[in-house]
């Protein structure tokens, strides 16, 4: 690779760039109008919410009240840890949304007429099941004291029964902002990767100079690493918009390691720029380019739970959204920004992502590597 | 950049069997050129006849199917990337950065090919006072009429003085006094020691070039120069025909695509 020819390339794309202010201005209005539909107007049902119970009272009636829990169809009972410390961990690997915490003597309380109260936490950074879990839960429980006081034939003012604890856990205040903004700064890349710089290459393939490019002595790799400098340069400024405007405007919260976001954007940005050369590969015009990417972005804005919970999602789809890189990252950039999740927390979701970036960006440079040589 | 001493080959462009398929498609089927450094060397042929699968193959950004192409005395097929410095191409669609000025697509191409600052200076101003765009370097490409596009991209695929020049229906679109002047720009450059190989649907062009072949159907049917090939198709007696003349009777013979 010879650095100066790769200078020219990335002089001449932004040079080309900075012609259609039109993109820029685009590129970076997107994120305000995202972060005010996505932060303002966003609700949706959910159901199944992956639940843990942690059971210290371990009688008949607090397996009873788990039980009930689970039947009304909004809690998935998937864990059942023996001690409130673990929930944690539960909690940062994004196990479960929320928590149920029977306290030791709970029956025992009952049994003496009092009322003892019942833990519920919720997982405040995921927006939509944190203002509906606490609704469910305080259903569920009212629902088990109504049915305990009608078998002992008492009045609920008699019989009283248990009393729920609401906890928020991560992001008390629940500001829907506060966990889109991470997931922004993802999804905008994705598009800027994706759709501007598939539109450059197929750009360059309609006037016919990629054709001209490649009987003089740019090399390939030359030109991809030409190409794509000036739109990490672009995506970046993006990511930093949103986060600016995030923290001064919407005064999200960042509890995080700038780091483990780094290295999350890192991963994410080749799976970003192997998508938009995938897509230019296939893509004989710009407007059969913008269809592809469209094809492909709507599943991923659906599915990866930028808007839906994926917890919330038919089984089959949960599975589908394992296959989406933004899933992966938007689970990351959440973790990180709210819980202060670590590199620990995250291993899954980083080597899912890592084995994409290397799978999507490989396919991508090799394929275009191919193509242009021909 | 012009090889000087012995080393510099008689033969500019000599093909062999030159074969490339698309696929069930074949495009180009075995054919043999050969051009002499120096000629104006003319390829004609009608529409999907292969002309510029095969252009495309000698200059390296197409790898045959099968057959052998050297080029300024290298095997292309092997090592395509020898002789990008030394050939230039011009493409139909003048290939020109149209949201980019004048300027700057000569200094991104000059860039490309290495050019020093001493040469880029010298280059630019012959090029801009050959293509008549002194007073618009600041101009947008896409905002220069068709002969201007037609002469600043002949300008951008020659800045590094190239050996051998293929120019692939340089003239498409263009109205007959810019094609008269572009063709007075092949001939200087010709006269300058460039080789150049055109492909054209003009016959009164044709005329212009040292040697022709005529390729139809994927294979060259006819090659000499304008000349001989007139001479060729004259009946026995009768007055040689036009090239036009010359050129339906080849591609009605071979029969069309």
């Amino acid at each position: 690779m010879n650095p100066r020819r790769i200078r020219f390339l990335i002089r001449k794309e932004f040079l080309q760039l900075r012609r259609d202010p039109t993109l820029i201005r685009i590129a970076l209005m997107m994120p305000i109008v995202q972060l005010i539909l996505m932060g303002y107007v966003v609700a949706a049902d959910v159901t199944s919410l992956p639940t843990a119970v942690v059971d210290l009272d371990r009688t008949t009636v607090s397996r009873r009240l788990a039980a009930d829990l689970g039947s009304s169809g909004y809690f998935d009972i998937t864990r059942r840890p023996g001690a409130e410390s673990d929930l944690r961990a539960l909690f940062d690997g994004n196990v479960v949304k929320v928590a149920v915490v029977i306290p030791e003597g709970t029956t025992a309380a009952l049994t003496r007429g009092e009322q003892p109260s019942i833990g519920v936490i919720v997982d405040g950074t995921d927006n939509v099941s944190a203002s509906v879990g606490p609704g469910y839960a305080l259903q569920a429980i009212a629902r088990f004291n109504s049915d305990r006081a009608a078998a002992m034939g008492l009045d609920l003012s008699a019989a009283p029964g248990l009393d729920a604890r609401i906890r928020v856990q991560f992001n008390p205040t629940l500001s829907t902002v506060n966990t889109m903004i991470p997931a922004l700064i993802a999804a905008l890349m994705l598009i800027s990767m994706g759709v501007i710089m598939s539109q450059a290459v197929v750009k360059e393939r309609e006037s016919g100079t990629l054709e001209q490019l490649f009987v003089t002595p740019i090399r390939p790799a030359e030109y991809v690493v030409g190409k794509v400098t000036p739109y990490v340069v672009l995506a970046s400024a993006q990511a930093a918009v949103v986060a600016l405007l995030g923290m001064v405007w919407f005064r999200v919260p960042f509890n995080g390691s700038v780091l483990v976001v780094a290295a999350g954007l890192a991963l994410f940005m080749l799976v970003s720029v192997g998508t938009g050369l995938l897509v230019s590969l296939v893509s004989r015009t710009r407007a059969q380019a913008q269809q592809t990417v469209l094809f492909v972005m709507l599943p991923s804005m659906i599915l990866s739970g930028f808007i839906f919970p994926v917890a919330s999602m038919p089984v089959p789809f949960q599975v589908v959204s394992r296959f989406i890189p933004l899933t992966h990252i938007l689970v990351v950039l959440r973790g990180a920004f709210v819980k202060d999740s670590g590199f620990g927390d995250l291993a899954m979701s980083f080597a899912w992502l890592a084995g994409f970036a290397v799978l999507i960006f490989g396919a991508a440079v090799a394929a275009t590597h191919r193509r242009i040589a021909e | 950049m012009i090889a000087s001493g012995p080393a510099a080959p008689a033969t500019s462009v000599s093909v062999r069997g030159l074969t490339k398929s698309f696929g069930h498609v074949t495009a180009v089927r075995g054919i043999d050129l050969e051009v002499r450094a120096g000629e104006i060397f003319g390829f004609l042929g009608p529409n999907g006849s292969g002309k510029t699968t095969t252009i495309r193959m000698l200059t390296g950004a197409l790898r045959p199917t099968s057959g052998s192409v050297e080029v300024l005395g290298t095997d292309v097929v092997r090592h395509p990337d020898r002789i990008r410095c030394r050939i230039g191409y011009m493409s139909q669609r003048f290939s020109l950065f149209e949201d980019l000025t004048v300027d700057e697509n000569l200094r991104f191409y000059g860039g490309v090919y290495g050019l020093d600052a001493a040469t880029f200076a010298e280059r630019r101003e012959y090029i801009l006072r050959m293509a008549g765009l002194t007073d618009r370097v600041g101009e947008l490409a896409r905002n220069l009429s068709v002969g201007w596009r037609q002469r600043l991209a002949l300008g951008t695929a020659s800045i590094h003085r190239p050996e051998l020049l293929f120019l692939d229906e340089p003239t498409s679109g263009v109205d007959p006094v810019a094609r008269r002047r572009f063709w007075d720009l092949l001939t200087d450059l010709s006269e300058g020691g460039v080789t150049l190989f055109v492909t054209t649907h003009y016959m009164e062009e044709a005329i212009n070039c040292t040697r022709l072949a005529f390729m139809n159907r994927g294979r060259v049917i006819a090659d000499g120069s304008p000349r001989e090939i007139r001479d060729s198709l004259a009946e026995p007696g009768g007055p040689a025909p036009s090239l036009e003349e010359a050129f339906v009777a080849l591609t009605t013979r071979t029969g069309r695509r």
